[in-house]
């Protein structure tokens, strides 16, 4: 099993927590949405795995590139 | 001497050149999955339609090494792919693991003369240890190898260039894919400088080939190659494919094919494909894959740039390259790479006489630190210029959101032969919620901005654009297809054949 980390494409703030550890996703699957530029912009899992960690909450500034969540796959 | 002995010894020397490093390492290579170059060519082209060139050479500079070096390491050839002429390199990593000397060095030379000269592709397969050495060491070496073709890393796209990386690809494999108008990665493959061995030895770094020059490194960060695949398979299948929408040289107009049964039947759900809401984001290759002709969408650069999407497709049987903004990443915002990737679109379209169409959602360029620090107006600087080099056919298709000066690198204005929208666009400086704050002072949650948003919504719809002539048509979102069909056919290059002016052809081939 590997340590996936999942990264934010964008600056921005958390706007909603769309997964909780324990969750399982797939690849594609939208994790966080982050408020920017006036959009909701999700953060999107390229793999498929188990939600070990959301290492944000809503409201949380986010920068470019940060690691958001941590799945296992 | 007899004439059967004269044939005799012919068939013996023909034997040996192709039996390459020998037997037992192309046997060593099957064994672990590795294809062997010969191989590698008969997957790649028609048929029996290789006929090589140089199948005789062997090292020129340590000549009583010739047993061991046939072919000098690197086959060359003509060929056909998809029934048209070809020529090809293709490196056997069996013979001194391909690397560049003297011989192999002509070989390559004289195929990429030939091409550039008559007209006809070049496909180089790589899998290379980089310069052979000892042949380029010292004064004597370097005199003889390296430098005495100042046409070697010349492009001046007379025709396309393809390059594919299997394997170790240092030095020369690795140069073909910078150069080249198409570079596909076999998934393992290294494309890089030197080799990890080199670099712990000159920099005390501990490097694995994945991370010093592999396809994730190359896919989403460098941007140096335009596809990565699974397969050694779907290597051969995308330079067919690649080349199917390409002419044979920039002189001529990129061929047509037959319109695949069921194209367009989806267009009475693309307008479902947005949202309803403007602040949602959606996957703009859904609303490609829906215009145009079915199943030829053919993206590069896919994994680099996310926010923007460069493909190769059909409309109506004629090859075009699509720019299209992609919301579903950063919203649709230009970063530089995005940048950088459409500059690199735009130049391959514009030098192959590739119309192009553009289909705009964007709220803007990426502004802030990171995007400054990548140097975004620089990149920005250069899609804008290329857009005014742009001489091919070129529509573009505002779908949603058209703001700033990417309304203008987007097509906007008359940097597009006709602009069509849909009723949904919406066309301003900036995002009304931002104007609001810059022209009444007032930001969300703050009494009267509901009012003032509205004041300055009111002029960034459609019809604004419209009325003003600078869309030159509103359209139903189900009429896109046709709409474009017919459009390519009335902007076509009449006059020219089909052939543009190529005023980027010697633009830089990475920057």
């Amino acid at each position: 099993m590997a340590r996936i980390e999942v990264k934010s494409e964008i600056t921005g703030t958390v706007w909603q927590l769309k997964s909780k550890p324990g969750d399982k996703v797939e690849s594609g699957d939208t994790l966080i949405v982050i408020e920017s530029m006036k959009m909701e912009i999700p953060v999107i899992t390229e793999d498929a795995g188990e939600v070990k960690e959301i290492l944000v909450k809503e409201k949380d500034p986010v920068a470019e590139g940060q690691v958001v969540a941590v799945l296992e796959g | 001497m007899a004439s059967e002995t004269l044939l005799a010894e012919y068939e013996a020397r023909r034997a040996k050149a192709l039996a390459g490093g020998g037997a037992d390492k192309y046997a060593k290579r099957t064994a672990k999955g590795i294809l062997n170059a010969r191989e590698r060519i008969t997957k790649l082209v028609d048929g029996d339609s290789f006929i090589e060139s140089g199948l005789f050479g062997t090292s020129a500079v340590e000549p009583h090494l010739a047993d061991e070096t046939q072919t000098d390491g690197k086959i060359a050839g003509y060929a056909k792919i998809g029934g048209r002429d070809v020529a090809i390199v293709v490196n056997d990593f069996t013979v001194k693991g391909a690397s560049t000397s003297y011989t192999n060095g002509r070989k390559v030379g004289h195929m990429k003369r030939t091409a550039t000269e008559r007209g006809m592709p070049l496909v180089c397969l790589g899998e290379s240890t980089g310069a052979r050495l000892p042949d380029a060491m010292g004064g004597y070496g370097m005199g003889m190898l390296l430098g005495n073709d100042n046409t070697q890393f010349r492009r001046t796209r007379e025709t396309p260039m393809v390059a594919a990386a299997f394997g170790p690809s240092f030095g020369s494999s690795t140069w073909m894919m910078c150069i080249s108008d198409f570079a596909v990665m076999h998934k393992g493959a290294t494309v890089a400088v030197s080799s990890p061995g080199l670099v712990s030895m000159a920099l005390g770094q501990k490097v694995t080939a994945e991370e010093l020059g592999g396809w994730r490194l190359h896919s989403d960060i460098t941007g140096l190659i335009d596809q990565a695949v699974d397969t050694e398979e779907e290597v051969f299948e995308a330079i067919q494919k690649f080349l199917s929408y390409m002419p044979s040289h920039h002189n001529e107009a990129p061929p047509d094919a037959p319109v695949p049964a069921g194209s367009g039947t989806d267009m009475d759900k693309v307008f479902g494909m947005l949202p309803e809401s403007r602040t949602q984001v959606y996957d703009m290759k859904r609303i490609i894959r829906c215009v145009v002709d079915k199943d030829t969408m053919f993206e590069l650069k896919p994994r680099f740039g996310k926010s923007a999407v460069t493909t190769l497709a059909r409309l109506g049987g004629k090859s075009v390259g699509i720019v299209a903004n992609n919301p579903l990443h950063r919203g649709g915002s230009l970063d530089a790479d995005a940048c950088r990737k459409i500059v690199d679109f735009l130049v391959l379209c514009d030098s192959f006489n590739v119309p192009v169409v553009l289909l705009v959602d964007t709220p803007g360029f990426q502004i802030g630190t990171e995007a400054e620090k990548a140097g975004a107006p620089g990149r920005i600087m250069n899609f804008m210029n290329a857009m005014t080099l742009l001489t091919v056919p070129h529509l573009s298709v505002i779908i949603r959101k058209s703001y700033g000066r990417a309304y203008v690198c987007m097509g906007g204005g008359r940097h597009s032969d006709d602009i069509a929208a849909w009723p949904s666009a919406e066309i301003s400086f900036m995002s009304p919620e931002f104007a609001t704050k810059i022209v009444h002072g007032v930001a969300f949650g703050e009494p009267g901005y509901e009012e003032k948003l509205k004041d300055i919504e009111k002029g960034a719809d459609v019809w604004g654009l419209a009325s003003v002539y600078a869309a030159q048509a509103v359209i139903r979102p189900q009429e896109t297809r046709d709409y474009l069909i017919r459009m390519l056919d009335v902007y076509k290059l009449r006059i020219s054949k089909g052939v543009g002016q190529h005023l980027m052809r010697t633009w830089p081939t990475s920057y």
